[in-house]
């Protein structure tokens, strides 16, 4: 059977990113820096702890972003590689890594768009070539036919058997 | 594939509940949500229309705990039904695992179940995805209305693939969470084989 295309991120991509999205959280001002995938799913975050908020935060970022690249369509635009949406206590600033992963940040009004916005640009440097041309191999000593039988056990305990009628 | 995060040791899959305008995808999501254990799911997001309809989509993140050191999530997502928002349904496909494809099963509703399975067929064949390829599960829902289609009628009209049948009634909840553990199931079991 051909592979799926996914996303399988490694310990070595990780490694580096993790260190350029706090360096790139501190030097830009910004509150909370989240790398995630395009079809919604976080990948890291700085600072670290993924909440159910991040969940969130990441659906509707990408869906928006996902959004805005077929505005750019419909306007006869190449693309639109950001996302900015200003608000009275923070912002969020979206842009795209690679075809399949999206760079997001929130900051506050204690510090600049523009800075935000050249830091972000020297940290898309670094993090583009990490990411871009590395093959998405890795996972199939995770996933097998063992974490698929605990896995399906795990579903039927945590999913009622019974229904309300 | 799912998002496979070896250095978080995360796996998440995307699950997608795809049909025709007020087929009961909602229903079903919000079923989810009202009895599933709190902790292991997140905010419910729900992008409608003054008038209740999905304009975008909605969202609940479940959280299955750790499965031989993996944390593994399922998110779901739902379409919108209604047939003038196609784009929004593109959109929401990217990078999915696993399809339930909710029917509604009146009579009166075969054009629109009919029109919404083709167009999921175009949308995934769109971006490269093989229908008969991955994880659709049928839910011929609303089994509890008179004037319905027989389980062998929809299938035959709107189960190409062989995929597994469940028949409930999402606003009671009949049916909804063996749909949900159906789909999670296959969507593992694909990438275990990809």
């Amino acid at each position: 059977m051909s592979r799926r295309r996914g996303l399988v991120i490694s310990d070595e991509q990780m490694r580096l990113v993790d260190g350029v999205l706090a360096k790139l959280r501190r030097v830009s001002g910004s509150k909370f820096v989240a790398l995630v995938s395009t079809s919604g799913q976080p990948i890291t975050t700085s600072p670290p702890d993924v909440q159910s908020d991040t969940l969130s935060l990441a659906a509707l970022a990408a869906g928006s972003f996902a959004a805005t690249r077929q505005l750019a369509e419909v306007l006869c635009e190449r693309e639109f590689t950001l996302l900015f949406h200003e608000g009275k206590e923070s912002n969020l600033h979206v842009v795209q890594v690679t075809d399949q992963i999206l760079l997001l940040i929130t900051f506050g009004r204690e510090t600049q768009v523009g800075r935000v916005r050249l830091y972000t640009s020297r940290a898309l440097e670094v993090l583009k070539p990490v990411f871009e041309g590395a093959e998405n191999v890795g996972g199939d000593d995770v996933i097998d036919r063992d974490y698929s039988r605990e896995a399906g056990e795990a579903i039927d305990d945590m999913f009622p058997g019974q229904t309300n009628r | 594939m799912a998002l496979i995060n070896l250095a978080a040791r995360e796996i998440n899959y995307k699950i997608v509940y795809y049909g025709c305008g007020l087929c009961g995808k909602t229903t079903n999501i919000q079923y989810i949500h009202r009895r599933v254990n709190p902790a292991a799911r997140g905010r419910l997001v729900s992008i409608a229309t003054e008038e209740e309809r999905t304009l975008y989509f909605d969202f609940l993140p479940l959280s299955l705990g750790t499965v031989k050191g993996l944390s593994t999530r399922f998110h779901l997502y739902t379409v919108p039904g209604q047939s003038f928002y196609n784009a929004s349904r593109k959109l929401v496909l990217q990078g999915v695992d696993g399809v339930v494809f909710v029917a509604d099963s009146q009579v009166s509703r075969l054009d629109e179940n009919v029109d919404s399975y083709l167009n999921l067929w175009d949308n995934l064949m769109s971006q490269g995805e093989d229908p008969a390829k991955l994880g659709i599960v049928l839910q011929m829902n609303k089994r509890d209305l008179g004037s319905i289609f027989s389980v062998g009628d929809l299938t035959e009209l709107l189960n190409h693939t062989d995929s597994p049948v469940v028949e409930a009634c999402a606003l009671t909840g009949v049916g909804v969470f063996e749909t949900l553990k159906t789909v999670c199931k296959q969507a593992i079991a694909r990438s275990t084989q990809s």
